[in-house]
């Protein structure tokens, strides 16, 4: 971990309240750690993704199953996250994202960057979501109210 | 001649190749060992396996990873590697 970025990183495999983590990352940040001290960023940023109800073909859907690579997803979620935070000069960067079993409208990720501006705080955090939908090893399969399953080829567009 | 050994080999003699989702389930497994001793002259690459197992589809719509980093499907693997072929990614 950079002496000057605080980083967090975790794959969840229950549903998560994001506002509610959001608070407490953000109460964390107010404590000093061993690795960096307290800061409270001037301007924050945070992308929140949900599940979506529907198939691109309209279909409803019942579940979304996201599979990861154990080991590589979150070595890759910290390699992404620290080059982003410091390219951008972001001082602080949450990533929650879930594993397994998804239902319509619960959170699947959540990032949020904190910095001294806007600027970086915006750009740090739109970089990383991006980086993470293509860089990051995670494949999706929808499973769809006629109880058909299907895998998803990449990502939707921006 | 392809050989693909069962489970339960050391890494430090072979290779260990994972693959995940779409790919896993059109292959019919999930993780192999590939045998590959120290001394051996033979020159492995992720390129090589994917054509000795018969893997579906085509290598240039797969990001190949090794040891848990992407690489390229040209790099000459060693013994105790971890080689994932990982269909295209969708997350976040």
């Amino acid at each position: 971990m950079s002496a000057q970025i605080r980083l967090r990183i975790e794959l969840r495999s229950e549903r998560f309240d994001p506002a509610a983590l959001l608070a407490q990352w953000q109460e964390e940040l107010t404590v000093p750690c061993e690795q960096a001290s307290a800061t409270t960023a001037a301007a924050e940023s945070v992308f929140i993704g949900r599940m979506r109800p529907t198939a691109a073909d309209g279909v409803a859907l019942t579940a979304l199953e996201l599979e990861h690579y154990p080991g590589m997803t979150e070595r890759q979620l910290d390699r992404l996250a620290l080059e982003c935070c410091t390219r951008h000069g972001a001082t602080s960067c949450l990533v929650l994202h879930r594993i397994g079993r998804v239902l319509p409208g619960e959170a699947i990720v959540m990032v949020a960057t904190g910095a001294d501006r806007r600027g970086p705080a915006q750009r740090s955090c739109q970089e990383l979501v991006e980086a993470l939908k293509h860089d990051a090893p995670f494949w999706k399969r929808e499973w769809r109210s006629d109880g058909r399953g299907e895998w998803l080829n990449g990502n939707t567009p921006l | 001649m392809v050989c693909v050994a069962a489970m339960g080999h050391s890494t430090a003699t072979g290779i260990h190749i994972l693959l995940f989702a779409r790919l896993r389930e059109q292959a019919g497994w999930a993780e192999r060992w590939w045998p590959l001793a120290t001394t051996a002259d033979e020159r492995v690459t992720p390129r090589l396996l994917w054509q000795a197992l018969a893997l579906p589809g085509n290598l240039e719509a797969v990001r190949v990873t090794i040891n848990q980093r992407f690489a390229s499907a040209d790099t000459l693997l060693q013994p105790g590697d971890e080689l994932a072929f990982l269909p295209p990614i969708s997350g976040g």
